[in-house]
């Protein structure tokens, strides 16, 4: 299974290319529709471009000490890292990334890494709102990563697998054997685990503009701030990728992919336009009393089903 | 060889003589009543030692007539046995009371000596009615001696005694003269050989007065309020007298009248010995004046030997034979020289209160007497009451008296507890003054210190052949010389110990194999590891090294066990320093009482579950017969699983842990919490090596271990999230962590144990250097409070780093070592199907990042206070072995195959289906896969790559200073405004918060309050009315004869 | 002598009633000695034997007879032994007393209450 080739890093390079612009892209379009649904005119879907590029030419004059340059790196290559161990296109020699140095689980706790790395990086810069922010965050990802790890459970459970190869390989030959359609109740908690890792409401009290003490990008300025937008196109397309790949059958080639990366992530859309906002113990709570009893029924049934 | 009779005649000769020479010179009196008391000890030594090598035995008959006209005395092995050891007591005690026998009259002189010889009487004498003379003697003595005093609560006491005496001597006397006339005898021998004729009614009653005056005098419970008066205000060398001296005599009496009595009257004097040695620790327990303290517990001891002496009579042992002397005369020798140690002690330090006790900690010779003494009356190895009480567990077992062992056990644990709080108190409180020495005061108490080491070390030899316990003996030996190289500076002594340890490792390393290899990595090279810290202390840190080494002992001998004594001794060995270890920390003392509480309520469970194997594996002591258990299997596992837990601290038996580790001192927190946890696992492995598919009931205990391991790791990390203490969280991570070692051993596969054994060594690698850390920064800022903290990298960027690679490895996040774990629990949850305990234990590691980030949030980062500005980076010899344990840590993350693969090999002698596969640095299960190596290297990849970038761009920017920051338009005067470590995750409380409820300590805080408090209110049965003290014994001895005969 | 027997058992008991309900220390003493008193006489009522004669072997008693026509002279021993005994302690106790007196100038029991529990 292992056949390392230095051009795989050209080819991982690539994908990242891909992918990065995908996220921004992504991310102006579905701002300018939210902003048209408000009636308002909304920025240019190429705003985040613009950003981008003015964050990554600003220089700062100060600094906070080392974990503080740590912070945003940790923060990237956990998002770098979550997406290199994912393998992209089904079928395709090229585009499997890294994905055969580890399995799904690799993947999962890949996801921790970046938040760990950044809560650290923002807690050196000693601003008391960063530390609330990550307390709050961090807090509230260890309550939603309970159905993720489930669902991951779930699926292993329904596969006897964790590689991510061989669990979209298993979807394969038509929509009827997607695990959306052979495990609906499974993927149901996906999604609710989706909601609670995009940052989006009602579980956005850590990152939402309107909160005072978001954490880290209080802090962060400039390239910091640059890196950080630079993962927040890629962290969240990776996991996208990553639920493409084990509820919805994969993709065997760009286009399919990015047409279900659209579609899952408007589900995080729409559902953040619709519910308000909660406070973190309200979200803990939430992801107690009603992901983890689902989650329990739907590996109770998949146990049974598989 | 000189006649015994003339003890007598000394005696009598010296009562008239002595008060003549007086009239010369004191000097002169004295000097004859030790010649005297000398005399005695060479007459009864002399013949001990020569009957001991094979002398017939003497009968002495008076008057030149034969029994059973005269009267006779014998002097056997065991009566030489008993008259020397109370000789010698006797001797100790005079020299001990030396200063009051100078200054006061004449009178006490022979009084003392009366007692001694009436002593002697009781032992060597063969008549009823002499009997009876003898303990009159003894007790008139006694009487005057506590007379003389004339302090009111003695006189009062003494006065309650004497009443307790009188009725005593009535039944004796009604007793003897109808025993006379039912065999027209009253010599003990020729009842003995006409026991017949005592099969009347009057004969049997007649016996049963004797016998219950004989068991009055030995203090019966309830019967017993007296003694506890006479205990508690008379003078300590006369009461070390009654206590030890008198009381053998009578024990011994009672052992003499044995072969009289029938199966009901021995029934009954083992019940009621038992009860007393229940009952009398049960009351001890709100007990706070030491005198009294130590009254019930003599009183409980005298019962319990009492009750084991009959019981092994009833269970068929022959009454002289070996094995019945080995076991009653150990726990009797025991209680001997420790009680009286203690009471001289007493003496010295009168106070009135344990805890004023505390003063001893200035004599440290005197310390470790009491410490001695105390660990010996627990009956921990290396004393002689562990070893009577293994042998006594063992043969009760075999015979399947498994009531008795409970009930002796749960006496035993009884009294642990309230000898170890006083022994806390004693090595914690503050104390106001010093106390007087005098030499000749000490010098009986180091002499019975001694005799005990001594009496300890040989009788390990007797102890089932011999030869079983020499893997302890080399250890135990550097531990004896560390105890007299106590007086060098602490880095000889920190060299002295690296060295040998290092050395024993080299000695014991090839005897390893398969999983012991990962232990003895853990146990030695850990240990030499982590001895390394020690240099950073001052001094000579008095009582530190012995204990250390012999926690290291214990658990080499752990290692190289073959039989379950051998591990049972290292395994107490091990928990006897340790607990000093634990209890040296500033504010250890509940905490190791806690620990040691459960640690010997434990040891008791794993011993009453060697005897249960014993018993059922046909008298086998091999650890390997474990394996072949065919009855009481669930029972043996249960007991054995019990006792490993508690080390482990499986949620439910946890509660000691945090405040035993986090108020450790820096150096003993890593031993404690990173390697002697591991002493828990070490058994549970040997356990669940044998037990394969073992049932409680209709439960399988596998499957309970798995959830209750399960259960352990999501609420000892969810307990972790809330503590403001690091070294507590610290602690209850542990709890936590070793839930995950509990699971994976309780999954019973391959992939399992391989989890398991690998997460014990990563823990050992991460706990260790948190606790490292950790422990140098509470060095440095003198507060274990992480609100107190923060901002401390700039202080100490080494022991961050340190701190950060602990964490990373800790919550398992690629590409450190930890990740192996979380990958091989996925896998061997899919594997075996666990699914629900699988996720329990996810979700628990989960919530580690918390208190991951907290801990090196709260500590290091945020603002720095004030009042640490000139903190300095930890001492190196910290540090030194903290980057040690990083290097491993790496070298396992990169080269996870390293240990893995090696551990996967000997597992599979024991499990082998599903092992992982191997290929090129890559992992495989039959699920997925996972390169260690490559991983390390993609990451570390990325992360160089936009670390030197930042770098790079940001090359020009300055440092901040603290309070160049602004929120909310204001800024920040004070570093306080810039904390908000304190209740860091409240949110998650609000919203688990019953789950976080401190139910467990509540359970045993009940249980702790039910022993107590009932104690209490039975202990009020003791009005201090001499006259309900009569009741007392008239209704005991009415119930007893109720009892015994059935009305 | 079954009378005698019964006599002594008799002062036995009023002794230990004596010592269980008189509140004053002396006469708990004066309870003890009748006890004392009441086992001397039991003692003696076992070794009696009705016309039976002195245990003196010379010219009117055999060897022979003295098992058959002599009383017991063990009991009239121990006797002696126990009388001895019994003013010993009898004498320690008063001693005790007086110096309890001494000290508190109380003689009741339920005034030497220090020590409890």
């Amino acid at each position: 299974m292992i056949d390392f080739q230095p051009v795989k890093i050209l080819y991982a390079l690539f994908s990242i290319f891909i992918i990065f612009n995908i996220g921004l892209l992504i991310q102006g379009i579905v701002r300018k529709i939210g902003a048209r649904v408000g009636k308002r005119y909304g920025i240019r879907f190429y705003q985040p471009y613009i950003d981008l590029i003015k964050n990554y030419s600003l220089r700062t004059s100060i600094t906070h000490g080392i974990m503080f340059y740590l912070g945003p790196v940790f923060r990237l290559t956990g998002g770098l890292g979550v997406f290199l161990f994912i393998p992209i296109i089904f079928g395709s020699v090229y585009f499997q990334n890294f994905s055969f140095s580890g399995d799904i689980i690799l993947v999962l706790y890949f996801i921790f890494f970046g938040a760990l790395g950044m809560a650290l990086g923002a807690g050196e810069g000693g601003h008391p709102y960063s530390a609330i922010g990550v307390s709050r965050g961090l807090a509230q990802v260890t309550a939603a990563e309970i159905p993720l790890v489930i669902a991951i459970m779930g699926i292993a459970i329904q596969y006897q697998t964790f590689s991510v190869s061989e669990i979209v390989a298993a979807q394969q030959g038509g929509i009827a054997n997607w695990t959306m359609i052979t495990n609906p109740l499974l993927t149901i908690l996906g999604m609710v685990a989706y909601l609670g890792s995009m940052m989006r409401s009602p579980f956005d009290v850590v990152l939402a503009p309107q909160e005072i003490p978001i954490g880290p990008p209080t802090e962060y300025h400039s390239t910091f701030l640059g890196i950080l937008q630079t993962n927040r196109s890629i962290f969240p397309m990776a996991k996208t990728v990553l639920f493409v790949n084990i509820f919805f059958g994969g993709a065997t080639n760009w286009f399919i992919l990015i047409i279900k990366i659209f579609l899952i992530y408007m589900w995080s859309v729409f559902v953040a336009v619709v519910f308000p906002r909660f406070r973190v113990d309200q979200s803990i709570r939430w992801f107690y009393k009603y992901a983890l009893p689902l989650g329990a029924v739907v590996i109770f049934i998949t146990t049974l089903l598989f | 060889m000189v006649d015994p009779i003339y003890i007598f005649v000394i005696v009598l000769g010296l009562a008239f003589l002595l008060s003549l020479f007086d009239k010369l010179s004191r000097n002169l009196s004295l000097f004859l009543f030790f010649l005297a008391l000398a005399s005695f000890v060479y007459i009864s030594g002399s013949w001990f030692i020569s009957l001991l090598s094979g002398k017939e035995e003497l009968i002495i008959f008076t008057a030149g007539f034969k029994p059973p006209v005269s009267i006779n005395l014998k002097m056997g092995l065991i009566e030489a046995f008993f008259t020397s050891l109370t000789n010698f007591l006797g001797l100790l005690s005079a020299i001990y009371l030396f200063r009051k026998f100078r200054a006061e009259a004449v009178y006490s002189l022979i009084l003392y000596l009366m007692i001694i010889m009436g002593i002697n009487g009781l032992i060597m004498t063969r008549d009823l009615f002499n009997l009876f003379v003898f303990l009159e003697i003894t007790s008139i003595a006694t009487y005057s001696m506590i007379g003389i005093s004339s302090d009111l609560k003695s006189l009062t006491a003494g006065f309650k005694y004497m009443i307790a005496g009188g009725i005593a001597s009535v039944f004796l006397l009604i007793g003897t003269i109808y025993l006379y006339r039912s065999s027209g005898t009253l010599n003990i021998d020729s009842m003995i050989s006409s026991v017949g004729l005592l099969t009347t009614k009057t004969g049997i009653i007649a016996l049963f007065l004797v016998i219950i005056a004989i068991m009055i005098e030995l203090k019966p419970f309830p019967a017993n309020g007296w003694a506890l008066d006479v205990y508690q205000s008379v003078n300590s060398g006369v009461v070390a007298i009654i206590a030890s001296g008198i009381s053998a005599a009578m024990l011994f009496v009672l052992f003499k009248l044995t072969p009289l009595m029938n199966e009901n009257l021995l029934t009954a004097v083992a019940g009621i010995g038992l009860a007393t040695f229940f009952f009398s620790n049960l009351l001890a327990l709100k007990q706070e004046n030491p005198k009294r303290l130590l009254g019930y517990s003599s009183i409980g001891q005298i019962g319990l030997i009492m009750t084991v002496y009959v019981v092994l009579i009833k269970a068929g042992f022959i009454r002289d034979s070996q094995i019945v002397w080995l076991i009653s005369g150990g726990l009797f020798l025991n209680h001997f020289l420790a009680k009286a140690g203690l009471f001289w002690l007493a003496g010295i330090i009168k106070k009135e209160k344990l805890s004023d006790w505390a003063s001893l900690r200035t004599s440290p010779i005197l310390l470790f007497a009491f410490g001695t003494f105390i660990f010996a009356l627990i009956g921990l190895p290396p004393f002689p009451g562990f070893f009577a009480k293994w042998q006594l567990v063992m043969t009760l077992a075999a015979k399947g008296m498994i009531f008795w062992i409970v009930i002796i056990l749960l006496g035993s644990f009884l009294e642990a507890i309230y000898l170890l709080r006083w022994l806390g108190k004693v090595l914690k409180r503050e104390f106001q003054e010093k106390f007087a020495i005098h030499f000749s005061r000490i010098l009986p108490i180091i002499i019975f210190m001694l005799l005990i080491l001594v009496l300890g070390a040989y009788y390990s030899t007797l102890i089932f052949a011999g030869n079983n316990l020499n893997i302890l003996y080399l250890p135990m030996l550097f531990v004896f010389l560390l105890f007299i190289l106590d007086f060098l500076p602490v880095w000889i002594k920190n060299t002295l110990t690296i060295a040998a340890t290092a050395c024993y490792s080299y000695l014991i390393f090839p005897q390893l194999a398969g999983y012991k290899n990962i232990f003895g990595v853990i146990f030695l090279i850990g240990g030499v590891l982590l001895l390394i810290p020690g240099y950073i202390k001052k001094g000579k840190r008095m009582g530190f090294y012995p204990f250390v080494a012999m926690m290291y002992a214990g658990l080499a001998g752990l290692l190289i066990s073959k039989t379950t004594l051998q591990l049972f001794t290292s395994w107490e060995i091990m928990t006897l320093g340790s607990y000093i270890l634990i209890i040296r920390g500033k504010k250890s003392e509940p905490h190791a009482l806690s620990y040691m509480l459960f640690s010997v309520g434990g040891a008791f469970a794993m011993l009453l579950g060697f005897g249960l194997l014993f018993s059922v594996n046909g008298n086998s002591l091999a650890l390997d017969s474990l394996a072949n258990v065919s009855q009481a299997v669930g029972t043996i596992y249960l007991l054995l699983g019990l006792g490993f837990l508690t080390k482990m601290a499986s949620i439910g038996l946890h509660i000691w842990l945090p405040g035993a580790h986090g108020e450790a001192e820096t150096d003993v927190s890593p031993m404690v919490s990173a390697i002697l946890l591991k002493a828990g696992m070490f058994g549970m492995i040997i356990l669940m090596s044998a037990i394969h598919s073992a049932k409680i009931g209709f439960v399988s205990l596998p499957y309970s271990l798995g959830w209750l391991g399960a259960i352990t790791v999501f609420l000892g990390n969810l307990m972790a999230i809330y503590q403001e203490d690091a070294k507590r969280l610290l602690a209850y991570s542990s709890v936590g962590n070793l839930g995950y070692v509990l699971f994976g051993l309780a999954l019973m596969t391959h992939l399992g144990w391989l989890t398991s054994i690998t997460y014990a060594l990563n823990h050992f690698l991460f706990k260790a250097l948190l606790f490292l850390a950790i422990g140098g920064v509470v060095m440095r800022v003198k507060t274990k409070n992480m609100y107190e903290m923060g901002g401390l990298i700039k202080k100490m960027p080494l022991s961050f780093i340190s701190v950060l690679i602990g964490i990373i490895a800790l919550s398992g996040v690629p590409p450190l070592s930890g990740f192996a774990g979380k990958w091989m629990i996925y896998n061997v949850v899919l594997e075996k199907g666990w699914y629900f305990q699988g996720l329990v234990v996810i979700i628990g590691g989960l919530i580690a990042f918390l208190y991951c980030f907290r801990l090196i949030y709260a500590v290091f980062l945020g603002q720095l206070k004030d009042n640490h500005r000139q903190v300095k980076e930890a001492p190196i010899a910290l540090l030194i072995p903290q980057y040690i344990m990083i290097f491993a840590i790496m070298l396992f993350s990169v080269y996870p195959g390293f240990i893995l693969q090696p551990v996967g090999d000997f597992l599979k002698e024991l499990f082998p289906q599903g092992a992982l596969i191997w290929n090129e640095g890559s992992a495989f299960t039959q699920f997925g896969y996972w390169n260690g190596g490559l991983i390390f290297m993609i990451t570390g990849g990325i992360f160089a790559i936009f670390f030197l970038l930042l770098f790079f761009l940001n090359r020009k920017a300055q440092k901040v200073k603290q309070f160049n920051i602004v929120y909310a338009a204001e800024r920040p005067s004070r570093p306080e405004l810039t904390h908000v470590g304190y209740n860091f995750f409240a949110h998650y409380k609000k919203a688990l918060g019953s789950l976080s409820q401190p139910y467990v300590t509540k359970f045993w805080d009940t249980m702790s309050d039910l022993f107590h408090s009932s104690g209490d209110f039975v202990r009020r049965l003791y009005t201090g009315n001499g006259q309900t003290y009569i009741l007392h014994i008239l209704l005991f001895v009415l119930a007893v004869y109720y009892i015994t005969f059935g009305g | 002598m079954l009378l005698i027997t019964i006599f002594g058992f008799a002062l036995i008991f009023i002794g230990i009633w004596g010592m269980l309900t008189q509140k004053n220390i002396i006469k708990m003493i004066i309870g003890f000695s009748i006890v004392d008193t009441g086992i001397h006489l039991v003692i003696l009522s076992i070794g009696f034997r009705k016309e039976g004669t002195a245990p003196i072997i010379d010219a009117t008693l055999s060897k022979a007879e003295a098992v058959s026509r002599a009383i017991d002279p063990i009991p009239s021993a121990l006797v002696l032994t126990a009388i001895v005994i019994g003013l010993a302690v009898t004498a320690l106790m008063l001693v005790y007393a007086f110096k309890m007196y001494e000290k508190k100038g109380s003689l009741q029991i339920k005034d030497f209450k220090e020590l409890k529990w």
